[in-house]
C-alpha cells in the first residue's frame, strides 16, 4: 500500500516545496543554479514543476520545460526526505530515474536538504510512517 | 588546426570553451606529452618532469572537475560543452586525458550519494584544488583479472570460484581491505585517493564485490613500480597494494546489492570519455595526413594531387566525422540520463577507439618511412591509439557485454 494517496500527496509536497523555496536557503541556491524540475510520481500518480517561484501541478506543471525531470514512486519520495534512501542504490536500481544533464541532478540532491529537515514535522501533521 | 563542426548551433560560449580548450591542448598539453613520451615511466613522475606543471595548469584552469556540477565548485559544463573540451584534449594527448580526468573519478562517484561527510572530506577538497596535488585513479583491474572485472551475464561472473585480487571484511565500524590492483591502474603510483573495487562477498563472485573510496595515504597501501608500455607513455600506471588497510565504514559507497548496475553507471561515464578523446585522436592522425600529402611530392606531384591519396585521406576525414557523431551523440544521450544507458557508451567507445586506431595505421602508410621514425608524432599517436584498443576494457570484452545488455533492454524505452 503506497504510504500517499493522491490529494495528500499534493497537498503536502504543495506545502513542503513552498515552505522550502520561500524560507530556507533552498529557493535562493535555486534561483542561482537555474534549475528547474518536473517530478513525475508513480503510487499515487503526481506531476509537480518545481522553479524558484514554487511548485506548480497538473496541466500547469506539464506545460512547462523543466532543466532536469525526475521519475520516481510516492514512496521513493517519502524515503528519500526521511533520509532514509541510498541515494547511489536508488539511481543504480532505477528507482529514480532522470533526465537532464548528470551533473544538474547531483546537484540537485544536496539543495534539496533543507527540505528533509522540515519533512518530519509534515509527517506528524498529515499521520505518515516514519519507521519505514 | 581547426575543423567545421557539422552542429552549426553551437552557443557562443560553447564556441569560446572549444577555443580555450584547443589553445591549452596546442600550447601545452601536446608539447608536454611528447616530451614525456621519451621518458622512462620513472622520469614520467619525477619531482622536476613536466607532468606536474601541466598538471598545476589544468588544475588552475578547473579542467579537472569539469565532470562535477557547480554546486560543489565544478564546471556544470553542459554535455555538449565536455565532448567539445575532451576532443581537444583527446587531440593533444589521449594518455594526459586519461592521467587528467580520472583524477576525478573518486571524487564524481562520490557526490552520487550526496553524503555530508563525504562531500566534505573528499569533493569539497578536490574541487578546490588548484594545484594538481589532489589526485585520484579508478582502481578496478586486478593482475589476475582483465576482462574478468566487467564479464556480467556470464557464469563466471557470479561463481564462488572468482575470487578477487582485493578483498575487504567489515570490522565494527570499519573495513579492512587486502589485496592487490594490477599495474593497469591510471596514476596508480602517484594518486593520493582511489576508487576502489574490491570483493565484499565472495559467496557472489565479482558479483560481491563493493566500491570505495580509499585515501592513498593510509597505513598499509603502497605502490608499485611504474609501468613502461607501448602507448600512452606519458600515462602514469602502476600497481596498488592494500594490507590491513581500515576506512570508515561509510566509504563503501557501493554494496554488493547494487554493485552491478553500478559497474554500468561507471562504464558508461569512462566509456565516453574514452569516446570522446579517441575522436580528438583520430582527428590528429588526419590532420598529419593532411597537412604532409600536401607537401609531400612524389612522382612529379603532391601527394594529395595522387587519385588513391584524395580517397585514402576522405576515409581519414569520414572516420573523425563518424567518432565525433558517434562519440557526441551517446554523450549528450547519457551525460542528460540517469541512469545511462550502458550499450551506447560501450558502442562509442569500440567504435571511436578502432577508428582512431585505423587513422593512425593509415596516417603512417601515407607518411611512410617518415611516419616510422621518433622525429615525428606520427608513431606515438599510432601507438597511443593500439592501448585504447585494450584501455577500459578491451573492445572485444565491451562488446560481448554491449550485447548481453542488448538481449536484456532491447529495444530501450
Amino acid at each position: 500500500m503506497a504510504i500517499f494517496d493522491k490529494e495528500t500527496a499534493e497537498k503536502l509536497f504543495g506545502e513542503l516545496w513552498t515552505k522550502m523555496i520561500k524560507e530556507t536557503e533552498f529557493g535562493k541556491k535555486l534561483k542561482e543554479s537555474g534549475i528547474t524540475i518536473l517530478f513525475e510520481v508513480n503510487d499515487p500518480d503526481v506531476v509537480m514543476y518545481v522553479d524558484e517561484n514554487g511548485p506548480l501541478f497538473g496541466k500547469e506543471a506539464k506545460e512547462k520545460t523543466p532543466v532536469v525531470t525526475m521519475k520516481m514512486s510516492g514512496d521513493t519520495v517519502h524515503k528519500y526526505w526521511l533520509k532514509k534512501l541510498n541515494i547511489p542504490k536508488a539511481l543504480a536500481m532505477r528507482q529514480i530515474k532522470a533526465k537532464g544533464p548528470v551533473n544538474k541532478v547531483l546537484q540537485i540532491l544536496p539543495l534539496l536538504k533543507p527540505g528533509q529537515e522540515l519533512y518530519p514535522q509534515y509527517c506528524k501533521q498529515y499521520n505518515l510512517p516514519t519507521d519505514i | 588546426m581547426d575543423y567545421f563542426d557539422l552542429n552549426t548551433n553551437l552557443s557562443k560560449e560553447d564556441r569560446d570553451l572549444r577555443a580555450a580548450a584547443r589553445e591549452f591542448a596546442e600550447q601545452l598539453m601536446r608539447p608536454v606529452s611528447i616530451e614525456l613520451d621519451r621518458m622512462t615511466a620513472d622520469q614520467v613522475i619525477a619531482e622536476n618532469s613536466p607532468l606536474w606543471d601541466f598538471m598545476e595548469h589544468a588544475y588552475k584552469l578547473g579542467f579537472h572537475t569539469i565532470l562535477l556540477p557547480e554546486f560543489y565548485g565544478g564546471q556544470g559544463m553542459t554535455p555538449l560543452q565536455t565532448h567539445l573540451i575532451f576532443e581537444e584534449f583527446g587531440w593533444a594527448s589521449f594518455g594526459l586525458s586519461v592521467f587528467l580526468i580520472v583524477a576525478c573519478f573518486p571524487f564524481y562517484c562520490a557526490c552520487m550519494t550526496a553524503d555530508d561527510e563525504l562531500v566534505d572530506a573528499f569533493v569539497k577538497p578536490f574541487c578546490e584544488c588548484r594545484d594538481g596535488s589532489i589526485r585520484g585513479c579508478w582502481a578496478i583491474t586486478e593482475p589476475d583479472h582483465g576482462s574478468d572485472v566487467i564479464a556480467v551475464g556470464e557464469e563466471c561472473f557470479t561463481s564462488p570460484q572468482m575470487v578477487g585480487s582485493v578483498q575487504a571484511r567489515l570490522d565494527g565500524n570499519e573495513w579492512v581491505i587486502n589485496g592487490q590492483k594490477s599495474s593497469w591502474v591510471s596514476c596508480g603510483t602517484v594518486a593520493t585517493h582511489a576508487l576502489l573495487h574490491c570483493q565484499v562477498d565472495s559467496s557472489k563472485g565479482f558479483a560481491g564485490n563493493g566500491i570505495c573510496i580509499v585515501p592513498l595515504d593510509l597505513n598499509g597501501v603502497s605502490r608499485g613500480a611504474p609501468l613502461e608500455k607501448i602507448g600512452q607513455r606519458d600515462l602514469n600506471q602502476g600497481e596498488i597494494f592494500f594490507d590491513e588497510v581500515r576506512i570508515p565504514k561509510g566509504w563503501m559507497i557501493v554494496q554488493p546489492d547494487f554493485y552491478v548496475p553500478m559497474l554500468d553507471i561507471i562504464l558508461a561515464s569512462a566509456n565516453l570519455c574514452m569516446a570522446s578523446w579517441a575522436t580528438g585522436l583520430a582527428r590528429a592522425a588526419m590532420e598529419e595526413a593532411i597537412t604532409y600529402s600536401r607537401d609531400r611530392v612524389q612522382g612529379g606531384k603532391r601527394l594529395i594531387e595522387h587519385y588513391s591519396m584524395k580517397q585514402r585521406i576522405f576515409q581519414l576525414f569520414g572516420r573523425v566525422e563518424t567518432s565525433r557523431a558517434v562519440s557526441r551523440s551517446a554523450m549528450e544521450l547519457n551525460f542528460n540520463m540517469s541512469p545511462p544507458f550502458v550499450e551506447y557508451s560501450l558502442w562509442a567507445k569500440v567504435q571511436c577507439t578502432e577508428a582512431a586506431f585505423q587513422n593512425t595505421h593509415d596516417a603512417i602508410q601515407i607518411w611512410g618511412a617518415n611516419g616510422l621514425t621518433k622525429e615525428y608524432i606520427i608513431e606515438k599517436l599510432f601507438r597511443d591509439a593500439r592501448s585504447t584498443l585494450i584501455e577500459d576494457g578491451n573492445n572485444e570484452t565491451l562488446a560481448r557485454h554491449g550485447g548481453h545488455v542488448l538481449g536484456e533492454t532491447y529495444p530501450r524505452k
